[in-house]
């Protein structure tokens, strides 16, 4: 069992506002602290139900075997009947919390029915609610200057969906208003240029954009994701490493910023021709929680400009709010300059990409295309999540609870653990908040051990751990996170 | 009584067509509509699925269609059916939905149970699955696993990667990522991703401007029909196929990891190939380690008279990777041998790893066509469709020109893209949605609760389109 001095660090506001919460609107039974209540952890039931698993399916990845009938609002139960707070929320991809009655609500309507058991080839013949269904959620929602939309089913998806409208945007221009070649006719049956061309996208060091393989040629975190298997030669650029804390050392980073964008604008110069768009996220996620300044992002807005290179902004992981804005390159971009391409999926339930040029549309059918072309029945539960956060104000608390999150852990860790945990970041980006820890050996124990302690928590990159809660995540349960990686710590060091 | 009136005692009886030209004006509005923020050029009309019914597709302009398209050979057991409608309300369903778990690291405790439903129609031979989320992405899934697989076996199973693979793979380059390849055939559809495009060879417009990987291209076998006076030439058509697969995997630039197949081309034409063919295929691929794949999306699920079309070849051993999605509305891989599973965890990987909401669907299907003995049943009704529509080239031999398929799963050519092109908009205006493939091919496609009553419309319609052509 976990002790209970989290209390300590609960101020009487807080108590007040308890009651007023969003989260207890939204679950009155949500538990008020972690509970574990089997004997080990994990616990004897989870074991044997991932022996059963084992037989059909790859379970090794498998952290527990959840209940999600019991698990409720930021707590995530297990067979074993424990519940856990969680930052984890399925790599980043619950928004409203578990068993939310909104969506609750969404999922048992007719609509959804209808979509589930009906499920169309949506541009052949899509259903005459689709477009209500998009512009009331998924278009609502689009970053400022974007206003199309092409749906897909994953983040890898999205992206390589994306990739193919910048790929066909580039060749389009080059071949000005004149049709095909035989000669590209011919060779793109063989896979040969002219027809497939040489082209590609550049990518950062330590960014991830899905495993398939035009986005694993893009990935290039860690070689586990990339071995044996058959990729693109494209180019790679370096991405910022940057100093913290940031006011410490403003100077050496904005070197740092400026290097980078030197080097990429070295490799365009190298790649002749041959780059069609050029990816980032606005916080490389799985990379290590990486972060960069608005004067690169902007730097990079600026090179693809000059270079006629479409810029892509993968918010997969850092959209639909936890940044505190809805899309976490509003942070960092110049509100009328934004990037081409943003492509999406986790937290919106929903894949796809927006842009604003037309001409990424391609100039015939059938080139962007496959069956499906997306999910109406995800599309529904986008447009409930999307209005719910609007409804909620789920932006504003989510900066709040983050702010809150970052500055006691800024003081926990600049106190007596200060040689354990390094680099805190995500100031001001929401509860998007990530820290190091000196080995990868030392980080998997701490997860471990606050796991035990009744949080789960993710890690990233090497050394890192992320904190990726859903946007009903407030100060008290930010409280008992808080006391929790005290506690953790202190049992650890 | 007969399945399509037990599940939908509503269906129509016949189609319903009140406007002159399809797309209508309310569809018309609604495409354009859409068109502002969703490509909607391909759009054939805007449909009303909560007026859809069975074997039937509604309109927005109030046309209801015999569908033998359905959502591109995507919908088994027709529209509104009362077993998905209550699939879709389960409890399970809404948690699948509310919750949706990242599978790979938080499965939930009855995902065992949805697995095992699905399992139950695994081809012969298979009793694992991993899961994707649409046709490419099993395919694309699937080549990872056989390039994990061939790799491996090069290596050994267990065997720690070296730092040299290590550093290259993450440049991209070998050894750490390999020069290896996927053969298909010409013709052929496996998707529109990068590695599905590369694998893909129906037409240039899938491919056009996108990077693709260096990989070999077979040929799969042209026959004459009908098969049985042409025999002798087929079989040499088949040895000649076989000689050039061997070929291509002996003298490839590099490595042949894998080997990518439908069991009826689909999207190229509905070309189909032999028992003798295919285990010719099987034999090489044994003979030399290539992995075989074949592609289920669109064949899988009953509509040939089998659960899964390769079923027809009886291959000996079962093939490596069996793919499928589309009519089992869940995508993904059959497999069996454990070594399919990489050595790692987070190899095979990604956030969601498929999507229970959907598994409970195919779940559903799977049960339903156990239950209640489809996959006969279409075998049945194919043969009926087949003889009227052989009736039917006797009568009008240019336009159905080299009839040809198993079950439902039936094709034919007219004499132009031209031809079958009106063909295909007639017959919507005479009530019936059907769909084309390859140049100048017409596919049926229809749902497995398709009856006889619903092949004589089928067929009068046909007759009507064609005559009237004549004159
Ligand atoms: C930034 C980013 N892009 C793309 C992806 C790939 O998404 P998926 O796993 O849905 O394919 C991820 C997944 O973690 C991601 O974090
Ligand atoms: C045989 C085959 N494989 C793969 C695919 C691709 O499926 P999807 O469109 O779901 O990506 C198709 C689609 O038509 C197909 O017919």
């Amino acid at each position: 069992m976990i002790s209970r001095n989290y209390r300590s660090l609960i101020s009487k506001n807080s108590i007040k506002r308890y009651y007023l919460s969003v989260a207890s609107d939204y679950f009155p039974n949500e538990p008020l602290k972690p509970e574990i209540i089997s004997e080990t952890y994990p616990g004897p039931i989870n074991e044997s139900k991932l022996s059963e698993l084992a037989k059909s399916f790859d379970h090794r990845a498998a952290y527990f075997v959840a209940d999600y009938y019991k698990s409720i609002g930021n707590y995530i139960a297990d067979v074993d009947g424990n519940k856990l707070l969680d930052t984890y929320c399925q790599i980043s991809s619950i928004p409203l919390g578990y068993n939310n009655p909104e969506l609750l609500k969404a999922c048992s309507s007719k609509e959804m029915q209808v979509a589930l058991a009906n499920r169309p080839a949506l541009a052949c013949f899509p259903s005459n609610d689709y477009e209500s269904i998009l512009k009331d959620g998924i278009l609502a929602a689009a970053p400022r200057g974007l206003d199309k939309v092409w749906t897909a089913l994953s983040g890898s998806d999205a992206n390589e969906t994306a990739y193919k409208a910048a790929f066909m945007y580039k060749a389009a221009k080059k071949r000005g208003n004149s049709k095909f070649t035989k000669e590209e006719l011919e060779s793109v049956m063989d896979n040969k240029s002219p027809g497939a061309p040489a082209a590609s996208i550049l990518s950062f060091d330590k960014g991830f954009h899905g495993r398939l393989f035009g986005s694993l040629s893009t990935t290039r975190s860690k070689p586990i994701h990339k071995l044996d298997i058959p990729q693109f030669p494209w180019p790679r650029a370096p991405f910022p490493s940057l100093k913290y804390p940031l006011e410490q050392y403003s100077i050496e980073n904005q070197k740092e910023e400026e290097r980078c964008l030197e080097l990429t604008e070295a490799l365009i110069k190298e790649w002749p021709d041959s780059i069609a768009a050029i990816i980032v996220e606005p916080i490389q996620a799985e990379g290590g929680d990486n972060h960069a300044s608005p004067y690169f992002y902007q730097g990079l807005r600026k090179l693809t400009k000059a270079y006629e290179i479409l810029l892509i902004v993968d918010e997969v992981q850092t959209g639909v709010g936890a940044s505190g804005k809805f899309w976490c390159h509003e942070h960092l971009f110049d509100p009328n300059d934004p990037p081409d391409i943003v492509t999406f999926s986790k937290k919106f339930q929903a894949a796809g990409f927006y842009y604003k040029l037309p001409e990424l549309q391609p100039d015939q059918p059938f080139r962007q295309f496959n069956t499906w072309c997306g999910d109406p029945s995800k599309a529904i539960i986008a447009k409930t999540i999307y209005n719910e956060i609007i409804k909620k104000n789920l932006l504003h608390s989510t900066k709040k609870t983050g702010d809150y999150i970052f500055n006691n852990l800024e003081t926990l860790f600049n106190g007596k653990f200060f040689q354990i945990v390094k680099n805190l970041r995500g100031k001001n980006r929401g509860t998007l908040i990530a820290f190091d820890f000196n080995t990868a050996k030392e980080r998997d124990g701490f997860l471990l051990e606050c796991r035990k302690n009744g949080v789960n928590i993710g890690g990233c990159g090497d050394t890192a751990v992320r904190l990726r809660p859903s946007l009903v995540f407030e100060k008290r349960h930010a409280d008992i996170l808080l006391n929790i990686v005290e506690e953790s710590l202190s049992k650890l060091y | 009584m007969s399945i399509s009136s037990q599940y939908y005692p509503d269906e129509p009886s016949a189609p319903t067509v009140n406007t002159t030209v399809i797309p209508g004006p309310v569809s018309q509005k609604a495409i354009a509509d859409l068109g502002k923020v969703f490509d909607s050029r391909t759009v054939y009309f805007v449909a009303d699925y909560e007026k859809s019914l069975g074997n039937y597709i509604s309109d927005v302009d109030g046309n209801v269609y015999l569908d033998l398209y359905a959502q591109i050979a995507s919908i088994a057991l027709g529209y509104n059916n009362p077993a998905l409608i209550k699939a879709a309300q389960s409890p399970e369903m809404i948690r699948a939905l509310v919750e949706r778990p990242a599978l790979g690291n938080f499965p939930g405790k009855d995902f065992e149970s949805l697995l095992s439903k699905i399992l139950k129609v695994a081809p012969p031979g298979q009793d694992k699955v991993w899961s994707g989320l649409s046709g490419a992405d099993a395919n694309e899934l699937a080549f990872k696993a056989a390039f994990m697989y061939y790799q491996q076996k090069k290596r050994g199973y267990s065997t720690e990667f070296t730092p040299e693979e290590e550093y290259s793979c993450m440049q991209n380059q070998s050894p750490g990522s390999p020069q290896l390849a996927v053969l298909s055939f010409e013709r052929a559809f496996h998707g529109r991703l990068f590695a599905t495009a590369s694998v893909t060879r129906s037409k240039p417009i899938h491919k056009i401007d996108l990077p693709s990987f260096n990989w070999p291209k077979a040929e799969y076998p042209s026959y004459k029909y009908p098969l049985s006076k042409y025999e002798k030439e087929n079989k040499q058509e088949d040895d000649r196929c076989l000689a050039i697969v061997e070929n291509l995997i002996k003298t490839w630039e590099f490595p042949v990891a894998a080997l990518i197949i439908e069991p009826v081309q689909s999207e190229g034409g509905d070309n189909h190939g032999s028992s003798y063919f295919f285990q010719g295929l099987r034999d090489i691929t044994l003979q030399n380690d290539v992995v075989m794949i074949v592609d289920e999306v669109q064949t899988g699920v009953g509509a040939t008279g089998k659960l899964w079309a390769h079923e027809h070849f009886n291959l000996s051993p079962a093939p490596d990777l069996v793919t499928f999605s589309k009519k089992f509305q869940s995508a993904g891989y059959w497999f069996h041998d454990d070594k399919f599973i990489p050595n790692k965890t987070y190899r095979q990987f990604n956030t969601w790893c498929g999507d229970p909401a959907r598994m409970i669907i195919a779940g559903a299907i799977a049960e339903e066509i156990v239950k209640h003995d489809l996959v006969e049943h279409t075998a049945k009704v194919g043969d009926y469709i087949y003889n009227g529509l052989a009736k039917l080239a006797d009568k009008y031999p240019k336009d159905i020109q080299n009839l040809r398929g198993k079950a439902t799963f039936i094709a034919f050519d007219l004499e132009s893209q031209n031809d079958r092109d009106n063909f295909l908009y007639q017959l919507k205006l005479n009530g019936v949605n059907c769909g084309g493939c390859a140049e100048n091919s017409v596919r049926l496609r229809p749902t497995l609760t398709f009856e006889n009553k619903h092949a004589d419309i089928f067929l009068a319609a046909v007759d009507n389109v064609l005559s009237a052509k004549r004159q």
